[in-house]
C-alpha cells in the first residue's frame, strides 16, 4: 500500500508543466489536411438537395465526405448492450438538430476547407421542432424521432423504464401526508478546454493510425471499425491524453468521419472542432424533468415514493437509455424507501444528443432527492438532519433495484456534515450507526424488506 | 518577421495576419500554447511577449517584429524545473494539463511584476484563465506556494 494516503507526484506532472505533453493537436505529420464540417443550420428539416460538386472543384480541396461514403451509416454507440442504432454518422435525408454533421471537407488549410463548406449546395424543407420534453406526448407534438417521441426498446420492448417495489398503494393509504415536488435541472456543457480533435494518418500498410482525445479508447475503436466495416486490427489508436472530458468525450465525435476523409484523400487529416462547434453541438449533460410524491408519516418515515422522470435524450439515443436505467436504480438517493413506483421515459427532442457527465443519470436524481428530503422535513417541521438519519441507507437495506447495501456511507456522512457546520444532534441521533436496522429503526413498514435479506 | 522565442531567434514566413498562436504551433513548432477558443476567452494560448502575458490567438504575426517571446518551454526543463513549474508540480496545480502552460506564464509574469502578491492580486492575475478540471483551488495553492518561494 504505497499509494493510499501518500502524496505521490503525478506521473504526467513534469510533462504538463514543461509543455511536453502531447495532445492530439500537438502531433505533427507531413502533408496533413485540415477538415471543416458542414453542419445543419436548422433544428429539424428534410434535406431536399445536397450537391458538393462546386465545393470539390475548389483548388486545395482534397476530399469531401458525405453519407454516401460511409460503409455502415447507422451504428448505435451501445448496440453491444442491446440498444439499437438510430443515428447516421452523417445526415442523409433529414437533420434533427442544429449542428448535426452533414459533410466534412478536407483541404490544404483551414481557410480553404471553410470556404469549400460554404460552397456546398444544400436545400432544406424545415419541419416543426420539439424542444420541451413535457410536450412530447401532446397529440399535436412535432415528431422528433422515427421511433416516436420516446425510446421504445427497454427490456421486453417496453417504452418506459419501470421500478416496482413493495406495495405502493398501501404506503400511500398509510401516509399521514403526501409531499410533492418537481425538479428540473438544465443541460450542462462539459466544456473541456481541448475541443474535440482527431488526427487520422493512412499508413503504407493499409492501416489507419488514429490520434484520438476519446475518454474510451477501445470503445471508440469499436465505433470506428463498425462504421468502416473494418476488422479492429486495421486500426491503431493513439490516445490516453485527454484535455478534459468529464463524460463528453465518451461519444466518438471526430474520429470516424476524419478516418473516412483520410481514406478518400489518401492523406493525413486533422479535424479540430472550434469552440463554437463545442457549444453548438457537442453532447451535453441532459436536462431532466422529475416529479416526486412521497408518502410520509408525521414522525418522519418515508413510506413510499411515486416518481415520474422525463430524460431529454436530444435527437438520438446514444447512451441515454442506459442513463435512465442508472437513474432509476438510484432514484431514492442515499435513503431507503421500501415502497416504490418509478416510471422513467427517455424522450427525444430536436436538441443536440445528450450524454454522460460525471455521475451519468445519477446526479440529477441526487439533486432532486436531496431537495425533496429537505422539503419533507420542512413540511413535517422536523430537523432535516434527523429526517435524513432516520431514513438513511443501512447495511442490509435494499436499493430500488434490489441490491443489498454492504457498505452504505449515509449515516457517517451526515454525522460529518453536522460536525463540520456545528449542528447539534439529539443523543439518539448522534449514536445512530449504519448497522442493520433493529428496534426503533425497524418500524413495521421496513420489516418486510429487511426480512427478505440474507445476512 | 524576426523575433526571439525562448532565447532563440526565428525568421518566419507566415502571413502577417496569421495569429501568433498559429505561427508558433505550425511554423516554429512550439505546441505548448493551445487553441482552446481562438477568440481570447480561455487563456490556454497565453505566451509572454516582452515579459507580458498576451493571448497569442489574438496577436497578428505582423506586429511581432523584434519582440521577445517566452513560452512554458522557456521556463525550465524536465531536469531543471523553474520555480513556478516546480510549485505547480508539487502542489497538483495541473490536472489534464491543457490550460497549464497559460496559468504558468501568467503566474511567472505576476511574480516578476509583484513579488509579494496577495490572494486578491493572484486571483486578478489569473482571472482570464479557464480550467475545468481543478476547480481552481489546487491552482491557487500552487501559485501561493510559488509566490511564497519567490518572496
Amino acid at each position: 500500500m504505497k499509494a493510499v494516503g501518500a502524496r505521490l507526484p503525478r506521473y504526467d506532472g513534469v510533462a504538463h508543466v514543461t509543455g511536453r505533453t502531447q495532445f492530439v493537436d500537438d502531433f505533427r505529420v507531413p502533408n496533413m489536411l485540415w477538415a471543416k464540417a458542414l453542419r445543419s443550420p436548422v433544428d429539424h428539416a428534410a434535406i431536399k438537395k445536397l450537391d458538393v460538386k462546386k465545393a470539390a472543384a475548389i483548388k486545395g480541396v482534397h476530399a469531401i465526405v458525405t453519407w454516401e461514403d460511409v460503409p455502415r451509416l447507422v451504428y448505435g454507440h451501445l448496440e453491444a448492450l442491446g440498444i439499437p442504432g438510430d443515428e447516421p454518422l452523417l445526415a442523409k435525408d433529414e437533420v434533427r438538430y442544429k449542428g448535426q454533421p452533414i459533410a466534412l471537407v478536407a483541404a490544404e488549410d483551414e481557410d480553404t476547407a471553410q470556404l469549400a463548406v460554404a460552397e456546398i449546395q444544400i436545400d432544406f424543407d424545415e419541419r416543426p421542432a420539439l424542444f420541451d420534453i413535457r410536450k412530447a406526448a401532446d397529440p399535436d407534438a412535432p415528431q422528433a424521432h422515427h421511433w416516436g417521441n420516446w425510446y421504445p426498446h427497454f427490456e421486453a420492448e417496453m417504452d418506459v423504464r419501470q421500478i416496482r417495489k413493495g406495495d405502493i398503494d398501501r404506503a400511500f393509504d398509510q401516509a399521514d401526508t403526501i409531499v410533492t415536488g418537481v425538479y428540473r435541472p438544465a443541460a450542462i456543457e462539459q466544456l473541456p478546454l481541448e475541443t474535440q480533435t482527431a488526427l487520422v494518418v493512412p499508413e503504407p500498410s493499409g492501416r489507419l493510425t488514429i490520434y484520438s482525445c476519446t475518454q474510451a479508447l477501445y470503445f471508440s475503436m469499436g465505433v470506428v471499425a463498425a462504421h468502416l466495416e473494418w476488422p479492429l486490427n486495421k486500426l491503431k489508436f493513439v490516445g490516453g491524453t485527454v484535455g478534459g472530458g468529464f463524460g463528453g468525450k465518451v461519444d466518438t465525435a471526430a474520429e470516424t468521419v476524419s478516418a473516412l476523409a483520410a481514406l478518400k484523400s489518401g492523406l493525413p487529416v486533422k479535424w479540430r472542432w472550434t469552440r463554437e462547434e463545442e457549444f453548438l453541438c457537442s453532447s451535453t449533460r441532459a436536462p431532466w424533468h422529475m416529479e416526486i410524491a412521497d408518502a410520509v408519516t408525521k414522525d418522519g418515515w418515508i413510506l413510499g415514493r411515486r416518481m415520474l422522470t422525463l430524460h431529454d435524450s436530444g435527437a438520438f439515443a446514444r447512451f441515454s437509455p442506459y442513463g435512465v436505467t442508472k437513474h432509476s436504480f438510484h432514484h431514492t438517493g442515499a435513503y431507503t424507501i421500501p415502497n416504490l413506483h418509478f416510471d422513467g421515459y427517455c424522450v427525444f427532442t430536436n436538441r443536440v444528443p445528450t450524454t454522460a457527465m460525471r455521475g451519468f443519470g445519477v446526479t440529477s436524481v441526487s439533486f432532486a432527492t436531496e431537495l425533496h428530503v429537505s422539503r419533507v422535513a420542512e413540511v413535517l417541521g422536523i430537523d432535516p438532519f434527523e429526517l435524513r438519519l432516520k431514513n438513511a441507507n443501512r447495511i442490509g437495506d435494499t436499493s430500488p433495484n434490489g441490491i443489498a447495501y454492504a457498505d452504505p456511507s449515509t449515516v457517517p456522512t451526515i454525522h460529518a456534515i453536522a460536525d463540520a457546520i456545528g449542528h447539534e444532534l439529539p443523543a439518539d441521533y448522534r449514536t445512530m450507526n449504519r448497522e442493520a436496522r433493529g428496534g426503533d429503526l425497524l418500524p413495521e413498514h421496513l420489516v418486510a424488506q429487511v426480512g427478505k435479506v440474507d445476512h | 518577421m524576426r523575433f526571439v522565442v525562448n532565447g532563440v531567434e526565428h525568421e518566419v514566413e507566415s502571413h502577417g495576419l496569421q495569429p501568433l498562436l498559429a505561427v508558433l504551433r505550425e511554423e516554429v513548432g512550439i505546441t505548448s500554447p493551445k487553441a482552446g477558443c481562438q477568440q481570447g476567452g480561455c487563456g490556454a494560448c497565453t505566451v509572454l511577449v516582452d515579459g507580458e502575458p498576451r493571448r497569442s490567438c489574438l496577436i497578428p504575426a505582423g506586429a511581432l517584429n523584434g519582440v521577445e517571446i517566452t513560452t512554458v518551454e522557456g521556463l525550465g526543463t524536465p531536469e531543471h524545473l523553474g520555480p513556478v513549474q516546480a510549485a505547480f508540480h508539487e502542489h497538483y496545480g495541473s490536472q489534464c494539463g491543457f490550460c497549464t502552460p497559460g496559468f504558468l506564464l501568467a503566474t511567472h509574469a505576476l511574480i516578476k511584476r509583484s513579488p509579494g502578491a496577495d490572494r486578491g492580486q493572484i486571483e486578478e492575475a489569473l482571472a482570464g484563465h479557464a480550467c475545468r478540471c481543478t476547480g481552481y483551488v489546487k491552482i491557487l495553492e500552487a501559485v501561493e506556494a510559488a509566490v511564497g518561494g519567490a518572496r
